[in-house]
């Protein structure tokens, strides 16, 4: 698909603005409205999803061109897809899809941001979205006992992901899930060194082709290591394994989980049994790739019927954000002896993003702080002493808004409380 | 001027009067006002001879000052503020031109009263959302020009509430109808199509009738009104209740509109409400007042065409549970005061007795309008304010109605004074202008300003004067309609 | 036609450089989407605002407007900014107040509530729920300001208990066209919100009427509204996942029906009966095709409940909802609506008395949600006309007119069938009512457009003007208020004379409303 295949969808915009708000059922006040940081920080209408359907219209038709402007406004939105879940409350048009081409196609015609031309220079050199050398990927594994799937036979695999491989303070995230996975009776292996970035990032961030080629080649591994599970603790990575790969015709039969949801499953089964207490008020926050993105995707070819209601042939079934990936991260901590869940305000398909995605930590630090501050302040309003979230992308994140503003707010992944109560 | 024979052309010589003793009755009323004789009373017959007045009016610069009620007049906007004035009196127009049940409106000329038009609507099955106890000769029309509290809150869900269209003749000589009567149609065409001029506001993106109504005649003059009527109860069960805590009373009164529970529903204090249920018998009024509360509350429950001793019957439980939870007691009589007999007395027709001029006794009202958290304190102050200018404060009667559907508290001090008492009389004549000087700065917010109080509470807000001079330009550009008034 | 630079810098001055944009993508994006299709591929656009501006408060509003005067620019202002915001000339800048968002007091016992323009009513009606409280929402959707200055008409699905912004709004603070500011009421007196009325005359009659100016008077900077008793929970027990959120129970006391009846007299017998027996807390006149949108989460859910509500109505119908203060009143209140029922031989829509559908249908007719369901989600594109603020059955009168006219596109192909019942509404318990008929369709070309909003418009205006049905509240401009007025006690003349007496350098971009032309 092209933008132009979406022009349709972002002409049916109504311009109502109900993309910068959370799903009007669920205000329960006038504070934590907004959902969209894009607009939320920025004010103008043109930051907002609807805007961005106008300009996109406008760029069609050659009413706008390309310019630092373009750029500065196409690439200050996390691509949380907020947006796109409150518009499909009511409206039956893709607005996330037509962002995702517009930025496509700005890579394409060759209008790029120096910042992430460089992170893709990374990733065609070192293999990686995050600033490291490949040789220094599996460094967080030094001391484990686990096989490397790319040189055995691996029908479960664990993706640490390139933010956790190139960040040390997360190495103990990848480290407690292998050990879970290991005590629980699963054969996991891992890719240490020869793990491949998954591409998510680039495709997040318009370099198509680089995330194509990351996707044939980690498929290639995959299939080779004869995996029939991918596991993995990064949202972003979940999301391109199991929603983009398959858009893209490349995931086959892969079963791909998140590690909450895989290791819900095997608490379940009785494998894995949190008996210790763990005496923590904790909030959770939904990551946007594992929650709203999450949700499995929906293959359609066919037409549009022509006439006055919009319907396709065959019937279309638009992704809304319904079958996120919400309850196992919950399951999981419910599951932990002493543990309190204080909800936020804004949870599950309309949670406030951490800051981290688009490319937007990269291209505006000052944005991607600005987004984690309004987070940590919504989560100390639920008076917990903890956020807790399920990806290493938004840990880094609020864990550098908490060390500039002074916040005691503690850090974790879902998966250290784990280790702790098993 | 006009000259006297192009009025005797409009109206008829028999409307048109310069007998002294006519042009002094309009001279002065029961205010403190400074007095000032018009030239001329006339007395237009219909919307024409309004209409040809005003415009004759435009021609000469002559003021012309509207007035629709009978004496006695008690807040001076009726007398000129200029000399050399023409009043038009307007209570000659008796028409009631409609009542219309189904759509639950009466349509009517401003020389109809109360009085008159109670039975009117009666017989449809209708009533008004009246005022307090009104006087035998008040203008209905003039009583919604003027923005009188009435005494049902459930209903009114505006301030300008019971008022809907009016046809008025404005400074300017043109004659322009407001709302829905405005048009596109004549009103036999409209009614013809189904309308009856029940929507007040527009046509468009304005709505006249706000900016006629408190305005005191100086917009334009009045020649009919048509207002929403309410349907008449099946069953009616009134109640009272008395407590020396205003605040307690406050707080079941919030509750009980905020529910929507009753129909008529005012507080008054002992004076008012001895005053009013005596009659003008000084051994009756003593006894009672002696007998009552400091406050007390009346509110009246009532049940229509389905159920209505169902509807009753729960209502009136609800607000006993109400009742309790505050700490208060409805019941049927107070100090020698019938719940019944007080609802008869303030929904009938109005008599001869008015409470304002109980039997040797003048009155002067100063009211205000204001939330509910200043209410009580706004009262202490006045009492405060008024003892402290040495009016005898247990003369002071004092009428809570709460208006707007409880958003809102007219509050009002009802300075009763012995007509014959010069000192007690300069002593009220000061008071109505030092009191409101003070209460304002306390938080009363005094909407309908008369008077010599009228330019301090102009004058509290420029912005809103120039404002209002800019409408008084587009409406009257010759300052012709009662000059002086307000801040014109 | 760019801003002169002295021009630019002056406003930059006043919000600062990073809340003021002409950059081509920023006022690009506040058009309204054009479709080729409906321009017919030429190269005509609705012009661009020239800047867009994010004033912060009042003192910012106040100073741009002064500067639109000294320039000789003109502006217009909107909040959230759905419809009716676009200029028709060159020369003219946006005032977006995204940034004036606050709710500054609510104040329970004298129950009124005070906000700025960006405040949505879906925020003010949270907040006025923990509280015991309630607002009417714009019947467009509580994503909309809860400014009762802002919307078009601010008629909504409380309208029944809960009035109109005519009628609810109190205090209010305006810019005028000239740059002054005026506070109406007790807010200019003593500084206090309750009243917008006086001293005197009450200038509420100069700022709107059924309809408000749309833009062309000023800026309304901040108002205060009436709001209501609420005898529900303060949060509504919501559960489930977006599309498909409903209360997991119906709160006590409350209750919610579709009711349809063999013929619009008996509906209108029904909203009589209903309104002077004061049991409705909700009656909005929806018809078959509107609670099928509602309820829908795709276009093709909607085709399937629409075909299987229209098997269920008679008739023409209405939703009615009971909210009751106590289990007493509630008794006593379903028992009325049962015997009004039965007198006026209604049927009840199964889907709503359907644990399943019903508590979902409640709930969205009170936060407001479904509007944009209910127009817009068939093609993105709608139309149809509508009435003015009058009596309920003068109203439904009216807009029956139109629904036959809507028979006929149907016929033809022009839009889409979904039956040709109005909406109505009752407003006041039936002291007054509005109706509509709404259409959806997807124009192919601007001919397709004028065959049919064209030909809507037409016969709406002459209806209303032959038949004497009042002034309907599409009524706006210059065009049509010269057509109108003359009719209707040459209102237009008067109307015209606000404007030029409280915007004489006519800065107050107002084709939405009327210029000051000689």
């Amino acid at each position: 698909m092209s933008l132009e295949d979406y022009r349709r969808d972002m002409e049916t915009c109504r311009r109502c603005s109900t993309c910068k708000f959370i799903p009007l059922e669920k205000v329960t006040g006038y504070e934590h409205v907004n959902v969209c940081p894009s607009i939320a920080r920025y004010n103008f209408h043109t930051y907002s999803a609807g805007g961005r359907m106008v300009f996109g219209v406008a760029f069609l038709e050659k009413r706008v061109d390309y310019s630092a402007k373009l750029l500065e406004v196409v690439y200050n939105c996390q691509m949380c897809g907020a947006c796109d879940v409150s518009c499909k409350y009511s409206m039956d048009m893709e607005v996330l899809e037509p962002l995702y081409e517009f930025r496509i196609r700005c890579v394409e015609d060759g209008h790029t941001i120096p910042v992430l031309d460089r992170l893709i220079n990374s990733l065609r050199k070192q293999g990686t979205m995050i600033p490291g050398a490949k040789t220094k990927r599996g460094q967080w594994a030094e001391g484990l006992e686990v096989k490397d799937f790319t040189k055995q036979e691996t029908e479960v695999i664990f993706h640490a992901g390139c933010r956790t491989c190139y960040d040390k303070a997360l190495w103990k995230v990848a480290k407690a899930t292998v050990s879970l996975l290991q005590r629980a009776g699963v054969a996991v292996g891992i890719g240490g060194e020869n793990e491949l970035c998954c591409g998510g990032r680039a495709y997040q961030t318009g370099y198509k082709e680089d995330f194509l080629r990351q996707s044939q080649q980690n498929m290639a591994l995959f299939k080779k290591a004869g995996a029939k599970t991918l596991v993995t603790g990064c949202a972003d990575c979940y999301h391109a394994f199991k929603v983009l790969y398959d858009k893209f015709g490349m995931k086959g039969d892969l079963e791909v989980l998140h590690t909450t949801e895989y290791l819900a499953r095997l608490i379940k089964e009785g494998k894995l049994k949190p008996r210790k207490k763990v005496a923590i008020n904790a909030t959770y926050h939904d990551p946007c790739h594992l929650g709203r993105l999450g949700e499995p995707y929906l293959h359609w070819e066919g037409k549009e019927i022509p006439g006055h209601i919009r319907i396709f042939d065959p019937p279309k079934e638009f992704r809304r954000g319904t079958y996120g990936v919400y309850e196992p991260p919950r399951e999981v901590l419910r599951s932990i002896p002493g543990l309190k869940l204080f909800e936020m305000d804004r949870i599950k398909e309309y949670a406030w993003c951490c800051g981290a995605g688009g490319g937007v930590r990269e291209t505006n630090p000052e944005f991607a702080q600005w987004t984690a501050q309004e987070r940590i302040t919504e989560a100390r309003q639920t008076g917990a002493e903890a956020l807790v979230t399920a990806c290493p992308g938004c840990e880094r994140s609020f864990s550098d808004a908490i060390k500039e503003n002074g916040s005691r707010l503690k850090v974790y992944d879902i998966v250290e409380l784990l280790e702790k109560a098993v | 001027m006009i000259e006297e024979g192009k009025l005797a052309e409009v109206v008829g010589s028999s409307n048109v009067s310069r007998d002294p003793a006519t042009l002094n009755e309009y001279s002065r009323d029961m205010s403190f006002v400074n007095t000032i004789k018009p030239a001329y009373v006339v007395k237009p017959r219909n919307t024409d001879d309004v209409k040809k007045i005003v415009n004759l009016a435009k021609e000469t610069l002559t003021p012309l000052v509207p007035v629709s009620s009978g004496p006695p007049h008690l807040h001076g906007d009726t007398v000129p503020g200029t000399g050399g004035a023409i009043v038009v009196d307007l209570s000659g127009m008796k028409k009631i031109i409609r009542v219309d049940r189904e759509n639950r409106v009466a349509m009517f000329e401003p020389g109809v009263t109360f009085g008159e038009l109670i039975p009117a609507v009666t017989r449809e099955g209708l009533r008004l959302n009246m005022p307090l106890l009104p006087r035998k000769s008040k203008s209905v029309v003039g009583s919604l020009l003027e923005r009188e509290p009435v005494i049902m809150p459930k209903y009114h869900w505006d301030i300008a509430d019971p008022l809907n269209c009016v046809e008025v003749i404005f400074g300017t000589g043109d004659m322009f109808r407001t709302g829905a009567a405005a048009g596109p149609g004549t009103l036999e065409e409209q009614w013809a199509a189904g309308g009856a001029q029940v929507e007040a506001a527009g046509p468009s993106s304005a709505s006249w009738y706000r900016v006629i109504q408190g305005a005191q005649g100086t917009m334009g003059i009045v020649t009919w009104a048509s207002a929403r009527c309410e349907i008449l109860p099946s069953l009616e069960e009134p109640f009272l209740v008395g407590s020396s805590e205003l605040d307690r009373i406050m707080e079941m009164v919030h509750w009980l509109i905020r529910l929507r529970l009753p129909n008529e529903c005012f507080i008054l204090n002992s004076t008012a409400l001895a005053t009013i249920t005596a009659k003008a018998q000084p051994e009756v009024y003593t006894k009672i007042k002696q007998a009552l509360p400091a406050w007390i509350l009346f509110f009246n429950v009532a049940g229509y065409d389905y159920f209505p001793e169902d509807r009753v019957k729960g209502q009136v439980l609800d607000i006993k549970e109400l009742s309790q939870r505050i700490g208060l007691e409805p019941v049927t009589s107070l100090g020698g005061v019938s719940a019944l007999e007080l609802l008869k007395t303030v929904q009938a027709p109005p008599g001869e007795f008015y409470w304002k001029q109980p039997g040797g006794w003048n009155c002067q009202d100063i009211f205000f309008i204001s939330n509910f958290q200043r209410v009580s304190e706004l009262i202490k102050a006045m009492y405060d304010i008024a003892a402290g200018a040495g009016y005898t404060t247990s003369n002071m009667g004092v009428y809570v109605q709460p208006i707007v559907q409880g958003v809102n508290y007219h509050v009002e001090f009802d300075m009763f004074y012995p007509s014959q008492n010069r000192g007690e009389l300069e002593v009220v004549k000061k008071l109505s202008v030092d009191a409101v000087r003070q209460l304002i700065d306390k938080g009363a917010f005094f909407s309908r300003p008369y008077g010599e109080a009228a330019p301090i509470i102009m004058n509290r807000d420029a912005a809103t004067v120039a404002a209002l001079k800019k409408v008084k330009m587009i409406l009257d550009p010759g300052n012709i309609m009662n000059p002086g008034k307000l801040c014109f | 036609m760019a801003l002169k630079r002295e021009v630019y810098r002056a406003l930059e001055d006043v919000v600062g450089p990073e809340n003021i944009s002409e950059d081509p993508v920023v006022i690009e994006s506040y058009s309204f989407p054009i479709r080729k299709a409906t321009t017919g591929g030429k190269d005509a656009y609705l012009p661009r605002f020239e800047a867009i501006t994010l004033p912060k408060d009042t003192a910012e509003v106040q100073a741009i407007v002064k500067l639109c005067n000294k320039y000789k620019i003109q502006f217009k202002a909107s909040s959230t900014g759905w419809l009716y915001c676009d200029p028709t000339g060159p020369g003219c800048i946006k005032m977006d107040l995204r940034r004036m968002n606050r709710i500054l007091e609510i104040n329970e016992k004298s129950m009124y509530a005070v906000v700025e323009p960006y405040v949505i009513y879906a925020q003010l009606q949270a907040e006025l729920m923990k509280r015991g409280l309630n607002c009417n929402i714009t019947g467009a959707g509580s994503n909309c300001s809860a400014l009762p200055l802002a919307a078009h008409v601010n008629l909504g699905h409380l309208s029944q208990t809960g009035s109109y912004g005519e009628r609810n709004l109190l205090a209010l603070e305006w810019v005028t066209g000239d740059g002054e500011i005026i506070r109406f009421g007790s807010l200019g007196s003593i500084g206090e919100w309750f009243c917008g009325d006086g001293p005197g005359p009450s200038l509420r009659g100069i700022i709107r009427g059924n309809t408000v100016p749309l833009g062309g008077l000023g800026v309304f900077t901040k108002a205060a509204q009436k709001v209501y008793h609420w005898p529900g929970p303060a949060t509504f027990p919501i559960e489930g996942v977006s599309p498909r959120y409903a209360p997991s129970y119906i709160p006590p006391g409350f209750m919610i029906r579709y009711l349809s009846f063999a013929s619009i007299d008996k509906l209108i017998e029904a909203v009589r009966k209903i309104g002077e027996s004061e049991i409705g807390f909700e009656l909005m006149g929806f018809n078959a095709a509107m609670m099928a949108s509602n309820a829908a989460t795709s276009n093709e859910e909607d085709i399937k409940y629409f075909k299987q509500f229209s098997a269920q109505v008679q008739g023409p119908g209405f939703m009615v909802m009971i909210a009751a203060t106590s289990p007493r009143d509630f008794e006593y209140k379903k028992k009325v609506l049962e015997k009004i029922m039965e007198e006026t031989g209604a049927w009840s829509l199964k889907a709503v008395e359907d644990p399943e559908l019903g508590p979902g249908f409640l709930w969205r007719f009170i936060r407001t949600v479904g509007s944009i369901r209910e127009t817009s989600r068939a093609t993105g594109w709608g139309g149809g006309t509508v009435g003015g603020t009058d009596l309920f059955p003068l109203m439904t009168k009216y807009i029956l007119h139109t629904s036959y006219l809507k028979e006929d596109l149907i016929k033809r192909g022009l839009i889409l069938d979904d039956a040709l019942y109005p909406f109505v509404q009752s407003i006041e318990h039936g002291h007054t009512g509005h109706g509509e008929i709404l259409i959806r369709y997807s124009p192919s070309s601007p001919d397709h457009i004028a065959n049919v909003q064209g030909v809507l418009n037409r016969e709406a205006n002459k209806t209303a003007i032959e038949g004497h049905f009042g002034v309907p509240h599409h009524v706006w401009s210059d065009e049509l208020h010269g057509m109108y007025g003359p009719h209707t006690s040459n209102y237009h003349l008067w109307l015209r004379k606000i404007k030029k007496t409280f915007d004489p350098n006519q800065v107050s971009e107002s084709s939405n409303y009327i210029t000051a032309k000689e």
